[in-house]
């Protein structure tokens, strides 16, 4: 008898908090919005799983007070990727390459190697368009501050308004790690948003006739600027500001070996195996930071907030350059690109391309709005290696 | 979370300033070395048509490239148009899905055993 009670006593239904149970629901909640509504799904599932399975009470997977101990000068294991090795359960072990900063410089390295740069390439002013649109990331870290959080913390909070995943967990696991978990569900919801964040803003701040603009064909980017342009940036932008070498050199590494043609089995494998198998890692550790006790409070409600102000703020700058361009060049240029300078690749360029069509079904700004997306890819890692050196 | 009068106003103003203006700095940069990178490569690619005269190599750039440009992009729309309208038309035959027993008819034409067996003696 004694046995069974014991037996009763371990189970996980007998020692759950009402928080656990609330973050079981939102996990549930997630799955369903990636598997049923198809929301970022790739992401949004292992995400969801890992927050259920951190979250299970007695599973022992993911230990946060073993990473407060890691970040905690006074410490024994302060700093000691042995502790966790010893100590931890697999997603502690996983959330090293988080810690770290692998996996999302390797997924950068997946997403250079399935992007496409030729629309920048042959119109580089979208490269403005995608620096305004990091203005959302400094405007929210402005608020952040005015908020009460530090400024670490508020530099990982704007670096949502870049619209940029990896980015976004690279930055807060060297800034502000203990905020991990809301900012990366944070962003990757709202990057899944886009089309529902966006189109409203970019309507009220064009005139229909703008939204109508069509653009010019772009000129033809032949191989040799393809293959010239990985290596200039990743050149000038390391040189530059060292800080964001590690992403930006991923990025273009991916790119150079699409784009070289001599290293298919290189590019195949940094699109597909390397790529699903960081996702998988990353999602489901991110997932796992989310634990009741890191996510259940006031802080992530107004992280959560931020998110969204960074996201309307990176849009409207976008928009209102794109605007400002056209004042002072002969060519117009349609204002709904610029909305695109947000990263979130290709959703916000898709976005575009939906609200123009909506003015002019003749009208395809598909190609015109990769400029400034992958610009904005770009944009915010410049200005994560900006605020990691400001602030780091 | 710091209270609020904590803050240092002014690095943050200082960070929040110099750092949009860096990103857009850097990225003007890049604008710059992306069209000086265009200007260089496309000189290059027009290079070994200086061995012709002067006149004649800018009269051929001239009229010819871009011709040239236009057409294939002009090939790729209509590529493109006629792809579309043949998938949203459904102007492709539909092939039919069942397998029939070929039932041959047989006449004086096609048949030897047909035309033997009704020999008029």
């Amino acid at each position: 008898m004694g046995d069974i009670l014991e037996f009763f006593e371990q189970m996980g239904f007998m020692n759950m908090t009402w928080q656990q149970g609330l973050m079981l629901i939102i996990s549930f909640f997630l799955l369903y919005l990636a598997i049923k509504k198809q929301y970022e799904p790739l992401l949004l599932l292992p995400i969801a799983f890992g927050m259920l399975l951190t979250n299970l009470p007695g599973a022992g997977m993911y230990h946060s007070e073993l990473w407060t101990a890691f970040l905690d000068a006074n410490s024994p294991a302060y700093h000691s990727y042995g502790a966790i090795m010893r100590e931890g359960g697999l997603l502690d072990i996983l959330y090293i390459g988080v810690k770290a900063g692998v996996y999302p410089c390797l997924i950068f390295m997946g997403v250079g190697a399935m992007t496409d740069f030729g629309p920048l390439i042959a119109n580089p002013k979208s490269l403005l368009l995608g620096a305004a649109a990091q203005l959302g990331i400094f405007l929210t870290f402005l608020a952040a501050n005015a908020m009460g959080f530090t400024e670490a913390q508020a530099g990982s909070i704007g670096i949502i308004g870049g619209a940029d995943g990896p980015t976004s967990i690279f930055l807060t696991s060297k800034l502000a790690p203990e905020l991990l978990g809301p900012i990366a569900i944070a962003a990757y919801s709202y990057m899944a948003l886009v089309p529902v964040i966006q189109p409203p803003i970019m309507r009220a701040l064009t005139t229909k006739k703008e939204r109508a603009i069509k653009m010019s064909q772009l000129r033809p980017v032949s191989k040799t600027e393809k293959i010239i342009f990985p290596i200039a940036i990743t050149t000038i932008v390391a040189l530059m500001l060292p800080d964001a070498a590690p992403l930006i050199g991923c990025l273009m590494l991916g790119n150079l070996a699409k784009e070289c043609g001599v290293v298919d089995r290189l590019s195949k494998t940094m699109q597909n195996e390397l790529m699903n198998i960081v996702v998988i890692f990353l999602g489901l550790t991110v997932g796992a930071t989310a634990t009741a006790g890191s996510f259940l409070n006031v802080r992530t409600l107004m992280i959560l907030a931020m998110g969204i102000v960074a996201f309307g703020c990176g849009t409207a700058g976008g928009v209102l350059l794109a605007k400002l361009m056209n004042v002072f060049s002969k060519e117009k240029i349609n204002p709904l690109i610029g909305s695109a300078g947000v990263s979130a690749v290709p959703m916000a360029a898709r976005v575009s391309q939906q609200v123009g069509q909506e003015e002019n079904p003749s009208n395809f700004l598909l190609m015109h709005a990769m400029g400034p997306n992958v610009a904005g890819v770009i944009g915010s890692a410049v200005a994560a290696g900006i605020l990691l050196t400001m602030l780091g | 979370m710091m209270t609020p009068l904590a803050i240092n106003w002014s690095h943050v103003w200082m960070v929040t300033g110099l750092g949009f203006c860096m990103v857009i700095t850097l990225l003007v940069v890049l604008i710059f070395i992306l069209k000086l990178l265009g200007t260089v490569i496309s000189n290059a690619v027009k290079a070994p048509k200086a061995a012709l005269p002067k006149d004649v190599a800018q009269a051929t750039a001239a009229q010819a490239a871009p011709a040239a440009a236009q057409a294939s992009a002009d090939d790729d729309l209509a590529a493109i148009a006629m792809a579309l309208h043949l998938y949203f038309n459904g102007v492709h035959d539909v092939e039919p899905t069942e397998i029939h027993i070929k039932r041959v008819e047989r006449s004086g034409w096609n048949s030897k055993l047909y035309g033997m067996n009704n020999l008029h003696r």
